[in-house]
Parts: C-alpha cells; structure tokens; sequence
C-alpha cells in the first residue's frame, strides 16, 4: 500500500461524498419543511437521471436543456406526490408513521415505474466538461467529479442563503415549525408543505445526473442511495443541508479507508456502521441540537 | 359590527365542542371570553381564524362572511390573533418572526384612513423587541415572547385583535405593560376580543364579556356591569374560579 494510492481512494472518496451529501441535503430539506422522512430520495435521482438519459439520446435534446428537462422531472415528482398523497392523508389526520411507510412504499413503485417504462438497462451520461481526467498529488480525479463538488458546494451555499434571506425560505421553515402560527400569519402551509417537495425532488434529480457519469443510472439504485444519503442526513443532525455535507464526508472519506485498509466488500459496512453508532452517541447529529437550526 | 358569530358549532373530529355560540364584538370595543378550563374559549378562537372549521353556524366580518375561508386568509380580512400557544417561529430570529408577518400586512387593503402599523410603532409599543431583534425567539422569556407575538400580530394590520389568555404566566409588571398597549391600540381604532383566566383582569382591560362553559355562552356581562358580575358570587362560583 502506498500513498498515491490513499490519494487515490481518498479523491473517490471524497467525490462519493457530495453525492451522499447531495442525497442527505434532499432528506434534510424535506424534513425540515414538512417532518417527513423520506425514504425516496434516491429515487428523485433515479427519475432525474433517466430523464436526463432521455432527453439527451432519445429526444436529441442539449445537454443543458436535457438536465433541465431531468431537474423539471424529478420537481414534477415531488409536487405530484405532495399533491396525490400527503395532502390527502394530511386531511385525513395521518400519523407521522404513516407518511415513512408511504415514502418507502413509493420507493418501490417509482423503481417498478421505471422498470417498465425505462426497461433494465443501466444508462450512462458524459460528464460535465467532458470525460478528462486532472491530476493532484500523483492521483487522477475526472473533470466531472470537480463540477460535480463545486455544484454541490454551490447547491449548500443557495440554500443556506434561501432559508435565511428569502420570504419563501422563511415562510417553509415558518410552516413546518408551527403550522398554526403560520396560517395565522397569513402563510399557506400547504402551499410551502408543495414547495418544500418540489425542492426536494429538484434536489434530488441533481444529484441523479451528477451521479449518472460516474456509476451510471437504473431503476434500483434509489434504495442504495437514498441509505447513505441518510447515513449523511442523520449525521449531520437531519435538518442542516450543512451538516448533510459534514456527514457526507465523514461517510464517503471513511468508507473509501476502509476500503484501502480493509477491503471494498467493507464499504457499505463502515458505512452503515458509523451511522448506527452515531444515532446511539449523538443522536443530535455531529453539530448537536443547535447545529440542526442552521443551514 | 366588527365581529358577528352565529350559532357557530365547531370542534376536533365527530364531537363538536362549541354548541351554537353567538357572539358580536363592535367596533372599537373590547370584549373578554371568560369560563372555566375546558369551557371552549380556545376552540372559539381557532374557529374565529380559521384554524379549525366550523361544521355549523356563520362568522362574519365587517359584513363580509368568513365562515368557510382558509385560515391564511382570515389575517388579510383583517383579523390577527395571538394563539394560546403563541405561534411564535422558535428557531428563526425576532426580526425574521417579524418579517414574515409584516410581509403579509403590506399586501392588504384597509379602510380610507386607516393608518398602518409600522416597525417603528411596534418599537416604540414594546422597546424590548427592538433590542432583541438578532435573537431567536426560543431563547427569550415568556414575557418578551408575548410582546413578540403581539408585536408580530400588529404588524398584519389588524381591524380586530384576538388574543388567547395573553397574560397567563407573565409577571404583574409585564401584565402591566401589555395592558397599557392595549389601551393604546384602542385610541387607534382597533377592536380586541380577549381569552382570560383572570376576571379582574377581563374588567381591567373590556367594556363587556361572554362567560361560556361546556361550549355555549351561559351569561353575558353588559356595558357597565363588570362591578356587579365581580361581586355577584353566584356567577363567579357557578363559572368562574377566581
Ligand atoms: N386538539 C384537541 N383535540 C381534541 N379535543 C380537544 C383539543 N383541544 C381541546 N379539546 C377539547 O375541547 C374542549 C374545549 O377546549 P378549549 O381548549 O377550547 O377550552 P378552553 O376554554 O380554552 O380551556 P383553557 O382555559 O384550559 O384554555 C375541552 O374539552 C378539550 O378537552
Ligand atoms: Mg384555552
């Protein structure tokens, strides 16, 4: 074992991060913005990347145009559901339960969906910026996983700025802590409760097309993303898109040592692993009860 | 009339709670809900917002009725409320708490005349809110949260103000203050409809009262007659505690 190589496995890491970040930042928004785990995020990328797939081989579409096309598709989603399922079951007085089981039961539905539309294949996208490849430090890390980093990076500092600065930051955060004190403000929670899902399945989509040049996209992958961006989003306190990006490194940099001290069998363990043990030691997340106020 | 509620039935799932409660508030006036716990003061409120729906009956504002329209838009009509509860926004700063209801009363229309709420008016009502303007409302005492929440409801233009037991748990110079800047909205034209645990202070601060038990108003007290009622120990055991 050298150094180039922990260079090496410590570059994939770190790019394995942002996208389990990007997973995590998807939950954290929608947990904050209506108290719903969502168990489908990796499943908005699902959508966005087969979507993306589509408009750039099927329908000859740009590749800008084609990612917007992916993005639209995976808010689509979210407005859909928020609209066909939680604000029926939200009338009807559902349990906070309910709304998980509801989450994962459309994890399995949007993957048959694609199943059936999309078929079994595995689909892949060129980068962003082309397929090169820069070195640092003796290692080679590919041009799209940069863009990929610095999108993710940019995604956090938007929101950060959103939930902070904007009337419909405000107002979503307004929604979910206090629904009452929000309508009597004159805030339409269900309103934000849309807006929330709409971001979130944009989000989501995002992270689908990021991901789609490095590992490519099919219809079962959401679960196994959706796993580690909540290993990220629990890690970083389940409400704080900051915090989503902590987790994502702490998740992403660990597995890639243990795949170089240990083996790459091990990745999904580790991952696993230091979720558990960081739910039982700081169930607050690593930026404890304050941290899970910011981002 | 400012506020008109007719035989209104409301409440949480099959049961209802009120049982046809009537009630008015005119004008400039400022009259008190009193009763025991679990009277349903505060399902009336909630009601008069339209935070729950009511299932029988009408609420009408300034003429208009208002029975079946969403609670977010009760505060554009014209009527702001400081919940039981409160309502406050615990991880978002005063200013930002401030901010988002300020942003709704720009939007509405009011009479000729009417003469808007501005920061500077909410300031001066309560200096404390401008001092903590930077602080998360969580981190403040129950007292300055109420004048926040006051302050934040103002700042909706309101034409009538509800306010759900407001001075329960709030130290005597606090209860003060607050009292002096509701007599202070009443020279501006603004009509109050108060929830309150306390008869003296009910009469301190209204001209009339409704005393309600078990979800209907069992006894009215009229213009000048809060001395009589306070003293009138049958009332006072039957329905009220203190
Ligand atoms: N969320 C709720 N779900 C079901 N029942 C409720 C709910 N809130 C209140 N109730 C019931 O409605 C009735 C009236 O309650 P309400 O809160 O309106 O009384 P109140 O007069 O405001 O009492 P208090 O003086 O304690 O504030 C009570 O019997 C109460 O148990
Ligand atoms: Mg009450």
């Amino acid at each position: 074992m050298n150094s180039t190589l922990i260079i090496q496995s410590l570059m994939a890491g770190l790019t394995n991060s942002f996208v389990y970040a990007l997973i995590g930042i998807g939950i954290a928004v929608i947990y904050r913005g209506t108290r719903i785990i969502n168990a489908m995020q990796g499943d908005f990328a699902v959508i966005g990347g087969m979507l993306t797939v589509f408009g750039l081989v099927s329908a000859g579409l740009p590749y800008v145009w084609a990612c917007a096309l992916g993005i639209a598709a995976g808010a689509a989603s979210g407005l859909l559901i928020d609209v066909v399922c939680v604000r029926p079951m939200i009338r009807r007085q559902a349990d906070d339960e309910a709304f998980l089981l509801l989450t994962i039961g459309l994890a399995f539905t949007i993957s048959a969906a694609v199943l059936y539309i999309g078929g079994r294949e595995a689909h892949l996208l060129p980068g962003i910026g082309g397929n090169g490849t820069v070195e640092i430090a003796g290692a080679f890390m590919s041009v799209h996983a940069i863009f990929l980093i610095a999108i993710s990076l940019l995604v956090v500092c938007g929101l950060w700025l959103f939930y902070r600065k904007t009337i419909a930051g405000l107002s979503m955060i307004a929604a979910s802590v206090d629904p009452d004190g929000a309508t009597s403000i004159g805030i339409n929670v269900a309103r934000m409760r849309g807006y929330t899902f709409v971001l979130g399945g944009a989000i989501g989509a995002l992270a689908g097309i990021l991901v789609t040049p490095l590992i490519s996209v099919s219809y079962q992958m959401g679960l196994g993303l959706t796993l580690k961006g909540f290993a990220a989003a629990i890690l970083g306190g389940l409400t704080n898109p900051l915090g989503a990006v902590l987790g994502g490194l702490v998740i992403g940099l660990s597995e890639s040592l243990a795949v170089v001290g240990l083996s790459s069998g091990y990745k999904d363990v580790v991952a696993l692993t230091i979720m558990l043990l960081m739910m039982v030691l700081m169930p607050n997340g690593l930026l404890g009860k304050a941290g899970r106020r910011g981002g | 009339m400012a506020l008109e509620v007719e035989t209104l039935e409301a409440g949480y799932g099959p049961v209802p709670v009120l049982r046809g409660v009537s009630i008015h508030v005119a004008d400039n006036e400022a009259v008190a809900i009193v009763g025991a716990n679990g009277a349903g003061k505060t399902t009336l409120v909630r009601a008069i917002c339209g935070l729950s729906q009511a299932t029988a009956g009408h609420i009408r504002f300034h003429g208009q009725t208002i029975t079946g329209d969403a609670g977010h838009r009760r505060g554009e009509a014209g009527i702001a409320v400081v919940l039981e509860t409160r309502g406050l926004f615990g991880e978002l700063t005063v200013a930002d708490n401030l901010r988002l209801a300020e942003h709704t009363g720009r939007g509405v229309k009011r009479p000729q005349g009417f003469r808007p709420f501005t920061l500077g008016d909410v300031f001066e009502l309560f200096p404390i809110v401008k001092e903590k303007l930077a602080t998360r409302v969580e981190l403040l005492s129950g007292g300055q949260q109420q004048m926040v929440a006051v302050a934040r409801a103002l700042l909706l233009q309101p034409r009538l103000l509800v306010l759900d037991e407001l001075t329960t748990g709030l130290a005597p110079k606090v209860v003060q203050e607050i009292l002096s800047v509701l007599t202070a909205l009443r020279s501006r034209g603004m009509s109050l409809l108060i929830v309150e645990q306390s008869i003296k202070l009910a009469a301190a601060m209204t001209d009339r009262a409704y005393v309600m038990s078990l979800g209907r108003v069992v006894h009215e007290v009229g213009h000048g007659e809060w001395e009589s009622t306070m003293s009138n120990d049958a009332i006072s055991k039957a329905y009220l505690h203190g």
